[in-house]
């Protein structure tokens, strides 16, 4: 098997290079603002010769025969432009740059075969979804909720607004899964700037790469990688936006840009405020009132403590655009969360209040990116982060609540306290954790020519942690043992473009390298001092893979990736935890994840004015050397005897297929459809079995309409249809075929329908959106059947200016 | 849920018989106390319901992870080789996240739970068992979590089924920073405080009866040497029923560090007394014959026979015991039933046992020469107890091999002078097994069908 892609490969290599060009007409195409145009389509009207330019704006046409050509450019959503030459001895080498203007108007017009960023990364080879914002941006819409409509992508979510979220990748999530904002892990920003935050005005698209990450995210995720793209916002603007709506959730954000055209001075700001009481009804079997005595009575309960404010900003100065540069910006992050804590994993019969969770970031950043450094190819782009991040858990009240929102009282008429002094059966605390973070992520990338590109990247991420508790004594705070961790991923990767750009590859190699640093305090040998042992661990792993999509015609495209993925042990992993009885385990291997997809893109068909694009993705994952905890933990834990992660010996598998279907008519009506079934098993009890907590088959439909000129000239009136389905699926691993008492682990069919409109008004700079979700009121459960808001009204007024 | 009044009419019934065997069958509902007289001495043909429950595995064979399934049959068919009982594909799925802790009533009719952590954790529910994988809920479904959390330790009290005790603890360390909040070097601990509460629940009502927390501190000496009570289960009561004797761990901390020690000296075995039923007045008695833990794991741990409470220990470094707690509320130490010397075998590790009410009883037992099996635990045998002789005698009419291991070991389903057990390797097949504990005979019963991993934890 590897023969015969070797041989393909050379065979793909050699064809490219044989090319060879005599007259050559390039240039760049830029827009308005200079900045680069890619996939213009650039045509010799005679000829019908044509190029697309590439990630640079720049195109070349070779081989172009002596004479008078007409040299025709275009794009979509932008104006033609044509310009004549004459090719002739004198004139081998020619160079003709072009400028387009932005033309709304022309959009139905245009019928090139241009390709839009989002289809352009989709036919890449990989199996990745790029997820527009522009629209979600207007609407009472998270940036979590807008991923769940995503195809193979589930939100595991404990909750309202603010709790705790899991991204599920074909059903592989937790650890399985990388999150990156433009490229830097979001874990380094801390819980307080997460994708609960962050609204999706910000956010310029969102890319989803299933099993196989390419080399520029260097990532040790075996399931994927979700990367947030936030706007570069070179352009002159300014945009403010603010939601109301149930559970007193008010939404705001405020970004702008600006950027001084002679000195290419540029400065960006952008700020967010949420805030929900989330204090939603819930029912179900836990949701009792509970006597003194033990007896219970179902109620339906508002959730009383459950509320949840984030506040954060990012500003930004430097140059854009200029000869030395195309893009530095230093800048600072910093946010601020609290959230208040309703529940434990599980809804329980015993509801919190007065546990919450604090936390905020500040963090330094750095960002330096130019293409064309020193040679005409090469590009460098910088990105750093340095911070430190705080969180803390309080947990101090032991007054007992019931899910009516009143005290607990004993059977003997007192109110009752929880014998562990907290709310959470853990006993109280105070615990702090200080980190400091960093992590830089740095890529070069050379293009040789049309066809051949060469990137190098690098990440390096480094954690110190510190933790603390003023509920304990200092003593024990003492000799709590800490554990850093250091990571770096090198990678290299190759892109080939042959056949005429219908052959697409991209294959690269990652090193993982690990350093783990443990640090144990102890008193010296005569108890005056307090001294460090240290431990460390330096691993490396080598990972690799490939992304190939070929188009047999413009609308047809295969695509098929594939991965050797690793996932390193993390600290707690590798050390243990003296605190919870868990040994180091210095040997243990990192989790492989073989992941391969394989999948068709059939579009966009145009047909009059009605447009269809089909996708389909086949894919399957086999973790090999899983990480937990070994058979006798529980026993062993129980008798205060150690024990140890390791790998574990059985394998899991998912496989499944997702498929996509789009139609458009007349860019008035939009309807979209997925649907992901998969199967994620494995053995269990000598029996194969479903992974319990993960939904296997899962659905989305959505369905938009366009008025223009409603009530106003130049207005436009958007309405907007979802509905989203989940399968039932249980909790906990199915038994056996004929067993009885299953049905208290599953999790019921879910289906619900969200309504929303969006006016825009004639000078496009506000617009009003309104938004219903679960608009039949049905309950609705995620995560080990925690049970999400019920009908929900938003409303949002967005403003923008434009060209300031 | 077909005759629900008819069955909870047969449980009220079976109440008035305690300690007597009543024929109830799911086709002899109605017991009249005529019949119980003539029953006691008819005990032999006498039908019962035996539940046999098995544990899934997890991740790995053997740990049990992957939940709790019960199955009932008849007594006679549990004796009879040529059926096969297959709860891990007919079974109930015992609901709880962790491994359940299954208790029967006495007549084996009806099933308690109180599942063990997760979103159902502390709920305490009653099945009315009516054969193979058919549990009937009945009562109404309570919690005890508000007061001993949603992992609760409990067991049935020898009351007649009225009653069950749930306990909890929790660990608190004292350290005295000499008023200098910021320097750690002349910290010092002091000891380390328990905090125990102990729920008793009316099984027949379905509600809890009484609640009540205790602070527990070791003696001056030992808990400044930074001994502490990190672990309480297996309430038991004594003969009068005017005290409730509650099992309990002790742990150690270095008291230079306050991290947990590993290597120490192991005190002589304690257990918690309290007033019963009122829970108040606690005080620790010690043993000076066993050493170690007195909670047990999974299984109950001590049993009232003759008067006295008789209680294993584990991890004692000679070996465990068979300890005696005499009527004056005291441990006895003139009673001294080493299992090393019984058993002839070097640390010996009692993992469930249970007397019938003729002083003779059933015990599973590892020691330090078991070799280990497949789930990484050592090899398990059964052993015939003599509480009175202090004899103890491997039972070899019961096959052994080195994948059979009886860690999680909950119950013996006990049926006068017979104890009903479980045998079977962890992923191979078994057999339910009787032992008449008067003449030491073994009677090879139903076969058990295993799934790969998984074991049997006991019979009911």
């Amino acid at each position: 098997m590897k023969n015969i892609f070797a041989a393909f490969f050379l065979l793909v290599v050699f064809s490219a290079q044989c090319q060879e060009a005599s007259s050559t007409i390039s240039g760049i195409v830029t827009d308005a603002y200079g900045r680069p145009l890619s996939f213009a389509s650039i045509i010799l009207e005679n000829l019908k010769l044509g190029v697309l330019t590439d990630d640079n704006g720049a195109y070349s046409i070779h081989q172009v025969p002596k004479g008078n050509h007409k040299l025709k450019v275009s794009y979509i959503g932008y104006g033609t432009n044509s310009k004549l030459i004459e090719v002739n001895e004198k004139n081998t080498n020619l160079k003709i740059d072009f400028a387009l203007k932005e033309s709304v108007e022309n959009l139905d017009e245009v019928t090139v075969n241009g390709k839009t960023k989002k289809t352009s990364l989709e036919t890449k080879g990989f199996a990745v979804n790029s997820v527009e914002t522009k629209e979600a941006g207007l609407r009472s819409i998270q940036t979590n909720e807008l991923l769940n409509t995503t195809v193979g992508v589930k939100i595991r979510q404990n909750g309202g607004l603010g709790s705790n979220v899991k991204y599920s990748l074909n059903g592989l999530s937790g650890r399985s899964v990388s999150i990156f904002i433009d490229g830097i892990p979001i874990s380094i920003y801390g819980s307080s700037f997460s994708l609960n935050s962050i609204p999706p005005s910000m956010i310029k698209n969102i890319e989803v790469y299933k099993g196989v990450v390419p080399g520029h995210l260097s990532s040790d995720a075996v399931g994927g990688a979700i990367n947030i793209v936030l706007h570069e916002g070179a352009k002159n603007n300014l945009n403010a936006s603010v939601s109301y709506g149930s559970f007193n959730t008010i939404q705001t954000s405020l970004n702008g840009a600006y950027r001084f055209d002679k000195s290419g001075f540029t400065i960006k700001a952008s700020a967010f405020h949420n805030y929900s009481d989330n204090d939603y009804k819930i029912s179900g079997r836990t949701i009792v009132d509970i006597a003194p005595n033990g007896i219970e009575t179902p109620i339906v309960a508002r959730r009383f403590y459950d509320a949840y404010r984030s506040t954060g900003g990012m500003a930004q100065v430097g140059f854009t655009n200029v000869e030395w540069t195309d893009q530095f910006l230093v800048g600072v992050t910093a946010s601020d969360e609290y959230k208040q804590v309703q529940h434990g994993t599980f809804v329980t019969k015993l509801p919190y209040k007065g546990r919450f969770l604090e936390s905020d970031a500040i963090l330094g950043n750095l960002t330096f990116k130019k293409k064309n450094l020193f040679i005409k190819g090469l590009d460098l782009n910088i990105n750093g982060v340095y911070g430190k991040r705080n969180r803390i858990i309080n947990d101090t009240v032991a007054q007992a609540y019931s899910w009516t929102g009143k005290r607990r009282i004993r059977f003997d008429g007192e109110y009752l306290d929880y014998i562990w002094d907290s709310q959470n059966e853990n006993g109280p605390t105070l615990a702090k954790i200080t980190r400091n973070v960093s992590s830089i992520r740095s890529g070069l990338s050379y293009t040789i020519n049309d066809n051949h590109k060469i990137l190098l990247n690098h990440v390096y991420s480094g954690v110190d942690r510190e933790d603390s508790d003023e509920m304990i004594s200092l003593l024990e705070n003492t000799f709590h043992q800490t554990s850093d961790l250091y990571k770096n991923i090198i990678s290299l990767s190759y892109e080939l473009q042959a056949f005429e750009s219908k052959f697409k590859l991209n294959a690269f190699g990652k090193h993982y390298i690990q350093k783990v640093l443990n640090t144990q305090p102890v008193f010296n040998d005569d108890n005056t001092q307090v001294i460090d042992e240290v431990y460390q661990s330096d691993k490396d792993y080598t990972g690799y893979g490939f992304a190939a999509s070929y188009a047999i015609l413009p609308s047809i495209t295969f695509l098929t990736s594939a991965e050797k993925a690793i996932r390193l042990p993390s600290e707690k992993e590798v050390f243990g935890d003296a605190g919870d009885n868990l040994l180091p385990n210095l040997t243990i291997q990192p989790e492989t994840s073989n992941n391969v997809n394989l999948g068709i893109r059939l579009g966009k068909f145009n047909l009059n004015k009605h447009g269809f694009t089909l996708t389909s993705n086949f894919f399957a994952r086999n973790i090999e050397n899983r990480i937990g905890l070994p058979t006798n933990a529980d026993g062993l834990r129980e008798s205060d005897e150690f024990v140890q992660y390791t790998n574990l010996e059985n394998t899991a598998e998912s496989k499944g297929i997702e498929g996509e279907f789009h139609y458009t008519y007349n860019n008035n009506l939009g309807f979209n459809f997925n649907i992901t079934r998969m199967s994620l098993t494995t053995v269990n009890s000598g029996v194969e079995t479903n992974v319990p907590n993960v939904p296997l088959f899962t659905m989305n439909a959505g369905l938009r309409y366009t008025f223009k000129n409603f009530i106003q000239e130049k207005s436009r009136l958007n309405l907007f249809y979802n509905t989203y389905y989940t399968d039932e699926f249980s909790y906990k691993f199915a038994q056996g075929k004929n067993t009885t008492g299953e049905e208290e682990f599953l999790v019921p069919e879910q289906l619900s329908h969200d309504f929303g409109l969006s006016y825009t008004f004639p000078k496009e700079d506000f617009v009003l959106s309104f938004d219903v979700k679960n608009i039949f009121d049905q309950a609705i459960y995620d995560n080990l059947s925690v049970q999400k808001p019920g009908r929900a009204f938003y409303l949002k007024l967005n403003y923008t200016i434009n060209n300031l | 849920m077909k005759r629900p009044l008819l069955n909870l009419k047969s449980y009220a019934t079976a109440l008035f018989a305690i300690g007597l065997m009543t024929a109830c069958s799911s086709d002899d509902n109605t017991v009249t106390p005529d019949q119980e007289e003539q029953e006691e001495e008819q005990e032999e043909e006498a039908s019962r319901w035996i539940t046999v429950a098995g544990a899934k595995m997890g991740e790995n064979p053997g740990d049990g992870n992957g939940g709790t399934l019960i199955y009932s049959v008849s007594s006679e068919d549990a004796k009879d080789p040529t059926v096969q009982i297959d709860p891990f594909n007919n079974g109930f799925v015992a609901p709880s996240n962790r491994t359940a802790r299954l208790q029967a009533s006495e007549d084996g009719n009806t099933i308690f739970n109180i599942s063990y952590a997760g979103d159902t954790g502390g709920n305490y529910t009653k099945y009315i068992v009516e054969g193979e994988g058919k549990f009937t809920p009945t009562g109404s479904e309570i919690s005890i979590a508000p007061y001993v959390g949603t992992a609760p330790r409990w067991i049935k009290l020898f009351d007649g089924d009225k009653t069950g005790a749930a306990v909890y603890v929790s660990t608190e360390h004292q350290v005295d920073d000499n008023d200098t909040p910021k320097d750690v070097t002349d910290d010092n601990y002091l000891y380390t405080n328990s905090t125990i509460g102990v729920v008793t629940l009316d099984l027949v009502d379905s509600q809890i009866n009484n609640f009540q927390e205790h602070v527990i501190t070791l003696s001056e000496e030992e808990s400044a040497a930074g001994y502490y009570i990190s672990r309480i289960d297996m309430p038991v009561l004594n003969a009068a029923g005017d005290k409730l004797y509650i099992g309990a761990r002790v742990s150690k901390v270095d008291p230079a560090t306050v991290e947990s020690d590993t290597d120490y000296e192991v005190l002589g075995a304690k257990t918690i007394v309290l007033d019963y039923p009122s829970l108040l007045n606690p005080t620790i008695i010690s043993s000076s014959i066993g050493r170690g833990n007195t909670n047990g794991y999974r299984s109950i741990n001590a049993f009232l026979y003759d008067g006295s409470v008789y209680q294993a220990n584990q991890s004692d470094p000679e070996g465990s015991h068979i300890l005696k707690i005499g009527s004056n509320n005291q441990y006895d130490d003139s009673y001294d039933f080493n299992l090393d010397d019984a058993l002839g075998v070097e640390g010996a590790y009692v993992l469930a046992w249970r007397p019938a009410a003729n002083g003779k009883a059933v015990l599973a037992y590892r020691h330090d020469g078991s070799a280990e099996g497949i789930s990484g635990r050592g090899e398990s045998f059964f052993a015939l107890v003599d509480l009175n002789a202090k004899t103890a005698t491997t039972i070899n009419d019961i096959p052994y091999e080195v994948d059979f291991e009886l860690f999680q070991y909950q119950g013996y389903a006990v049926d006068g002078n017979e104890i009903y057990l479980t045998q079977a390797p962890v992923g191979k097949n078994g057999n339910i097994y009787v032992i008449d504990t008067e003449t030491g005979t073994v009677t090879k019963g139903a076969e058990l069908v295993n799934a790969e991993g998984s074991h049997f934890i006991g019979a009911w």
